[in-house]
């Protein structure tokens, strides 16, 4: 049997498979017995072309296309691209509209923060936390379903505009479910700030001052929990938080606890502007009529996710095609904060810094390049076709 | 500062029954809004394409008959569909619609997600030219 | 309640043997069950810790590159065997124990150590890096509690003046029970044998997040099953002795019945309520409050003793 030399280094893989991982992604983790002395990470498991996708479709095509970049926040991803678009061709989609995309906006951080609050519960071992959040999580998947026509891809958005209507039937299935889950989220900000054996496990653990949040460019929840103040809906209103304004909630301890009581304090902010909305709809049209072909122009949107800030680049010809978008997700930028607190923590600790920050993989992982000596080149999508299948053969 | 801050919650579930639907024996009805599979009434179709244009999955194809008298057969491909709905938006003759009954969409083959809309007399002349088509008899014109 | 049968069935068919698998089959999946019910699920059906087992022996065992292929293949055996050992010398099912002798309660207490060392070295036995981190805690974890756990069944032996787990059991049953003459003790016991069975909070040596399965990530097939039965084995040989110790002796099947249930509802509850322990912050409990507590219910029980005759 091979035994590890002194010197040699004990390298603890995590991923690309790993039941820790729900999406592919790979860590390097070298420990010294159960502490980890330095970590790497590895992205690109996922890369599905989806950029290069975009130019290949037509404006509208391409709303669902992106919808598809993540599962989780399908959403704000739509959204961040249907504003930039309505941008370029100058048209302002009706005050109802607005306030639908916000509704539906909140709903899935509603959605997401439990699911997040199941995964790190999990990572921790507390699977009864893990399945009573999901449990109760059902009851905003229902209301997604209800107002949508669908789970997961609500589709709510058009060019312009949204497809559907809130009327008085679906408005009290919002505010009955949301009753059941406020309480039900009180409850969980008591068990994860009282519970001594997971206490445990997220005080002091994978802390992060202010300042290092900022050098190290973390977004949303992650940086809030650190007590940086950035959240897009605060600082660059969009759709409707320009006339529902959102409080932004911070922590200073920075560690994981503080994310949890960041993103379980956000459910909160999300019921209560929710139920604002509800009650001052503006009234109007669903959506506004938007040219087939694009004006040529480039433009960019931030919207916040609920990971944090979502950036969206995007160029027109004046086709009716875009020349090139370019989206940039929240996962990416704090994934080197948690390289750079796993060191000097347990093995142990690091599923759940892991999760810590709500990594989106299939999210993360659309930038691939290409270089071969000295010379640049423009690949179609065919060429990039071939290059895939000749890869993998 | 407790210890098992979750032992209301434990202790009640066990006097209660679990919330796991047993899904294949249990069905919980689908809601109205529900975007299941599409349904088209050809009574009513132009013949604009727009909803085949917009289409991000090509899931639909129309079949001319005779675009004068406005005799169309759909074409929809189910397990292409990503029931987005667009075509729904586009349609401005609103003679396209999503129902809220089909959406468990497992079959062994392909085949049987194809679905054609139309009148009963123009989708039996399409598949009779296309039974034609196979064997070799081959016929001219659209 | 004496079995006057013959060695060879008590060894292969009752109490040992095949009643023992077919019972820690069932204690599983009543464990698995009731955790379920407890997170508001269904859980598994009756007969699917069976079907675990049958898959298991159907399916191809792997030997993985860097392992020692005698112990690879001998450490599950000497596990199994080891616990279906210690199964002779406890009251199983309220039968009187097949075998006694005086001092027999130190050899079950070891015997049960066995399998979880078997489980360590066949982690160790690999040079996959899981198995190994799993290994390491497994035994660093079997460190910590041992003692505590001996000294909460101490408590029962010195009451009783004996350490034939027999003889334990008669006193048991005529005098009160013992859970109210020592609580400290019997927590301590609950609580060592979840440590002893890795049972959530206790599971960081198979921590399935951080380590997949640890010791045992690389086995496969029969060598799987048979740590698997080897286990379940273990937590109905746990659940008899303490309720033979501390809850008033097994007298018949019935009392043996209601009583292990009881306890496994409990142990069932406790697994639901706690997220899991850090290896360190597991030696550290056991080590700083753990051995105290017992430590503390020894002295008492010592004390009683001395000061007992006095009134």
């Amino acid at each position: 049997m091979p035994t590890q030399e002194q010197n040699q280094k004990f390298i603890v893989p995590i991923g690309p498979q790993h039941p820790a991982l729900k999406e592919p992604g790979h860590f390097e983790f070298t420990v010294d017995g159960e502490i980890v002395t330095a970590a790497s990470v590895r992205l690109g498991y996922v890369h599905r072309g989806i950029e290069k996708g975009t130019e290949d479709r037509t404006w509208t095509q391409n709303v669902y296309l992106l919808e598809r970049i993540c599962g989780i926040c399908s959403h704000v991803h739509v959204t961040a691209y249907v504003v930039a678009v309505e941008q370029l061709a100058k048209v302002q989609a009706p005050p109802r509209a607005e306030a639908i995309r916000t509704i539906v906006a909140e709903l899935e951080r509603i959605h997401s923060h439990m699911l997040w609050l199941g995964v790190a519960a999990h990572e921790g071992g507390f699977d009864s936390l893990f399945m009573y959040s999901w449990r109760d999580r059902e009851t905003v998947m229902d209301i997604l379903e209800t107002i949508s026509g669908n789970r997961v891809h609500y589709s709510a958005n058009i060019l312009g505009g949204v497809k559907f209507d809130i009327d008085d039937q679906k408005r009290d299935f919002i505010l009955k479910g949301l009753e059941f889950l406020e309480e039900r989220t009180n409850h969980y900000m008591k068990i994860v700030t009282t519970d001594e054996t997971f206490l445990g496990r997220t005080r002091n653990i994978g802390t992060m001052t202010k300042e290092q949040a900022i050098e190290l460019g973390a977004v949303g929840p992650t940086a809030r929990a650190s007590g940086v103040t950035i959240d897009i809906r605060d600082s660059a209103p969009y759709s409707a938080y320009k006339t529902f304004p959102v409080n932004v909630i911070t922590d200073e301890t920075g560690d994981l606890l503080a994310r949890f009581v960041v993103r379980i304090k956000e459910l909160l902010e999300s019921y209560r502007l929710i139920r604002e909305i509800l009650d001052h709809m503006p009234e109007g049209e669903l959506a506004a009529r938007i040219p087939r072909r694009i004006p040529a122009g480039e433009t960019i949107h931030r919207v916040e996710a609920p990971r944090g800030e979502l950036f969206y680049y995007v160029k027109s010809g004046g086709g009716d095609k875009p020349e090139r978008i370019k989206v940039r997700t929240p996962s990416l930028c704090n994934w080197s904060s948690v390289i750079n607190f796993a060191v000097g923590h347990k093995l142990a600790d690091m599923p759940m810094i892991l999760a810590g920050i709500d990594p989106c993989f299939s999210c993360n992982d659309r930038l691939i390049k290409i270089r071969r000596a000295n010379q640049s080149q423009v690949w179609t999508w065919e060429d990039l076709r071939l290059h895939g299948i000749e890869y993998y053969r | 500062m407790a210890i098992g801050a979750m032992l209301g919650d434990i202790l009640r579930s066990l006097f209660k029954r679990p919330v796991t639907e047993l899904y294949p024996f249990q069905r919980k009805p689908a809601p109205e809004t529900l975007r299941g599979r599409l349904m088209y009434d050809p009574s009513k179709c132009s013949g604009c394409q727009l909803c085949i244009k917009d289409c991000p999955a090509d899931a639909i194809e129309l079949l001319v008959v005779d675009k004068v008298a406005k005799k169309f057969v759909m074409r929809y491909h189910e397990d292409r569909c990503t029931f987005c709905a667009q075509c729904v938006q586009s349609c401005r003759f609103s003679c396209l619609n999503m129902s809220n009954e089909q959406w468990e969409l497992a079959q062994l083959k392909r085949e049987p997600f194809e679905v054609m809309y139309g009148r009963d007399e123009d989708v039996q002349f399409l598949l009779e030219r296309a039974a034609r088509a196979e064997t070799g008899d081959v016929e001219c014109g659209a | 309640m004496n079995l006057p049968l013959p060695s060879i069935i008590l060894l292969l068919f009752f109490p040992g043997g095949l009643f023992l698998i077919a019972s820690g089959l069932v204690y599983q999946w009543a464990d698995r069950k009731l955790v379920a019910r407890f997170q508001n699920r269904i859980g598994p059906r009756w007969f699917q810790p069976l079907a675990d087992v049958f898959k298991l022996l159907a399916k191809e065992e792997i030997v993985p590159t860097g392992a020692i292929k005698g112990l690879f293949h001998g450490l599950p055996i000497v596990a199994l065997a080891s616990a279906l050992t210690a199964a002779l010398y406890v009251p199983l099912a309220g039968f009187n124990a097949s075998y006694s002798f005086q001092g027999d309660l130190i050899v079950v207490f070891y015997l049960l150590s066995v399998l979880t060392i078997c489980i360590g070295l066949a982690g160790a036995n690999n040079i996959s890096r899981f198995s190994i981190i799993g290994a390491t805690r497994t035994l660093t974890q079997i460190f910590s509690y041992e003692a505590p756990f001996l000294l909460a069944l101490l408590g029962p032996a010195i009451a009783a003046g004996s350490w034939s787990i027999s003889k334990i059991n008669i006193y048991a049953q005529e005098n009160v029970w013992l859970i109210l003459a020592q609580p400290i003790g019997f927590v301590v016991a609950l609580i060592g044998l979840m440590g002893k069975l890795e049972l959530p909070p206790f599971d960081a040596p198979e921590a399935e997040t951080e380590i997949v399965a640890g010791a045992l990530t690389e086995y496969s097939g029969r060598g799987l099953a048979l740590f698997r039965i080897g286990k379940d084995v273990e937590l109905v040989i746990g659940l008899t002795l303490i309720s033979a110790l501390y809850l008033g002796g097994l007298a018949n099947p019935l009392d043996f019945l209601w009583k292990t249930v009881v306890l496994l509802l409990v142990t069932a509850g406790l697994q639901a309520l706690f997220a899991r322990l850090r290896i360190d912050q597991t030696v550290g409990m056991w080590w700083r409050v753990g051995a105290l507590l017992g430590l503390l219910q020894l002295l008492a029980i010592i004390l009683g003793r001395l000061i007992g005759p006095l009134f």
